[in-house]
């Protein structure tokens, strides 16, 4: 499913899943650069595998991925952070009893110019001053948002052109939700590209640019994100349902 | 007083060594749940290597001991996780825990075979002479030993907090999803892992073997001591191990003097049983669980 040109990211076909069991069952959708875009579905859609499928932590039977054109498809994470991808799962995602700047000098740890990663650093928490103000203190230590800051901000330090973000709003309270979500807004302003899964569908549309609705692994819907709001199909899907071929046509 | 002294210091000594083993065994469980029951025979093997070395080989003995060291980071750390772990690991842990036991076992009775069934005189690197201080009468091999084995340990530390390799290992331990999707190569993660183990291993081995002679069952009580030690510190720290290590080196030196030498060995295991049934996750552990 292609929408409105200058694809940062765009998946052709990709059948994938874990062992013998396929999740993706032909997934295809593009996303333009500088934007949010939202995916979401009801439990079971693949909406997290799409995520390890571009990531290169799942196994892509068969399909195409290309960043930017350049085909990426099967590249291990690494690779993919070189690409100027980077991924921040759903949960807790701090190593807990490392510091919060030793945490950030993790998301550089595959940079060769250690000097660049230490500027970085410097620069991500003049973006998130928490971060500065809590810098030797131990991950752990912090609370669910500002450990979410914290992955955030992580993400950030290779200067990546399109961030894959999962359940952003998983335990914090409503106003670190929109703390976040203003953080991501940033991001996208200044370029960076950004792909999340959200359950709070509502809030999270309401925030992007575009949306897109998966289910049993394909891409069942696909477009603005204000657009989808007012859809009455997309509050029959999260209210249990599926979109049948028949309602689509 | 001055019996109490001696006895902490030779104690503290004692109990340093089993630190050594000890954190190793954490280290592996940490980084790749891999319970070693076969950490003793890795301890006992190493001055085997010495003597193989030194006196079948005829190399010098200031040669033969880092060679010892380099032949166990190869055949007790690379080889045990390529041969042993690797193919075990993914039927779970209690198959890797009867691989280790079996390991254990075999390293035992082929040392017995090939070697020799009868304990073996080793040499130590230090002078037997004793430092008096007040009335107390220090032995210098206690204090070199404890020296160098709370050294290795407090270089570890910095290793793992100072370098970035060793915050790669430690963001693999205590969170590998974390680490993969950050670019860290777990794999070769683990294998420094499997590594510093080796190293640790052939470490404890020269410290210690002056003291007991070198014989085939030496592994015995002291892959039991690190299991314990590192139970009773806390099975997901390294200062865990360490203090767990120390604590059982100073009860066992304790007891065979002011309690019973024929209970001495049954004091770390009542320690153990009260632990356990008290603060399942050690004196310094974490109930998280993966820690380093």
């Amino acid at each position: 499913m292609r929408i409105w040109g200058a694809e940062m990211l765009e998946l052709k076909d990709i059948y994938g899943g874990y062992g013998k069991i396929t999740i993706l069952n032909g997934t295809s959708f593009s996303i333009p650069r500088a934007s949010i875009t939202t995916v979401i579905g009801p439990n079971g859609a693949g909406k997290s595998t799409v995520f390890k499928a571009i990531f290169g932590l799942l196994n892509i039977h068969s399909g195409a991925i290309l960043l930017d054109g350049k085909d990426v498809t099967r590249k291990s994470p690494k690779e993919m952070i070189a690409e100027g991808v980077t991924y921040v799962p759903q949960g807790r995602n701090v190593v807990p009893q490392l510091s919060v700047y030793h945490n950030l000098e993790l998301g550089g740890i595959t940079a060769r110019d250690q000097s660049m990663v230490k500027r970085r650093i410097e620069t991500v928490m003049d973006q998130f001053p928490m971060l500065r103000q809590f810098k030797d203190r131990k991950a752990i230590e912090l609370s669910g948002g500002q450990q979410k800051q914290l992955e955030v901000a992580r993400a950030l330090l290779l200067d990546p052109k399109l961030i894959l973000i999962d359940e952003p709003s998983i335990g914090l309270s409503p106003n670190l939700v929109q703390e976040v979500f203003r953080t991501l807004q940033a991001l996208r302003d200044q370029g960076v590209t950004i792909l999340m899964v959200e359950q709070n569908a509502k809030a999270a549309l309401a925030m992007s640019d575009y949306g897109l609705v998966l289910e049993l692994g394909q891409t069942r819907m696909h477009d603005r994100a204000d657009t989808l709001l007012a859809d009455p199909k997309v509050g029959h899907l999260f209210l249990g349902g599926h979109i049948d071929e028949e309602e689509e046509a | 007083m001055s019996e109490f002294i001696q006895l902490l210091i030779s104690g503290l000594s004692a109990g340093s060594i089993y630190a050594l083993a000890a954190v190793g065994f954490t280290l592996l469980w940490q980084a790749s749940q891999t319970i070693n029951f076969a950490q003793g025979e890795f301890v006992m093997v190493p001055a085997f290597f010495v003597l193989a070395l030194s006196v079948k080989l005829g190399l010098p003995i200031w040669l033969a001991m880092p060679l010892t060291v380099i032949l166990s980071v190869l055949l007790l750390g690379a080889l045990f996780k390529k041969l042993i772990v690797e193919p075990m690991h993914k039927h779970g842990t209690i198959p890797l825990v009867i691989a280790t036991i079996a390991l254990g076992l075999l390293i035992k009775e082929m040392v017995k075979e090939f070697y020799s069934p009868l304990g073996q005189p080793f040499p130590s690197l230090f002078p037997q002479t004793v430092l008096t201080v007040g009335d107390a009468v220090i032995s210098v091999p206690d204090i070199a030993n404890f020296v160098i084995a709370m050294g290795t340990i407090v270089a570890l530390q910095l290793f793992l907090g100072r370098t970035r390799t060793g915050r790669s290992m430690q963001a693999t331990a205590q969170n590998p999803d974390v680490a993969q999707i950050l670019g860290v190569d777990i794999q070769r993660m683990v294998m420094y892992t499997f590594l510093i183990n080796g190293a640790l291993a052939a470490i404890a081995s020269i410290l210690i073997t002056p003291i007991y002679l070198a014989k085939f069952s030496n592994g015995e009580t002291l892959g039991l001591v690190a299991f314990i030690a590192a139970i009773v510190g806390g099975f997901n720290q390294i200062r865990g191990a360490l203090v767990g290590g120390l604590l059982i080196g100073v009860i066992d030196n304790m007891s065979a003097t002011y309690f019973s030498a024929e209970y001495r060995q049954a004091l770390p295991m009542i320690l153990l049983i009260v632990i356990i049934l008290v603060r399942p996750q050690g004196l310094l552990g974490t109930s998280e669980g993966r820690t380093v």
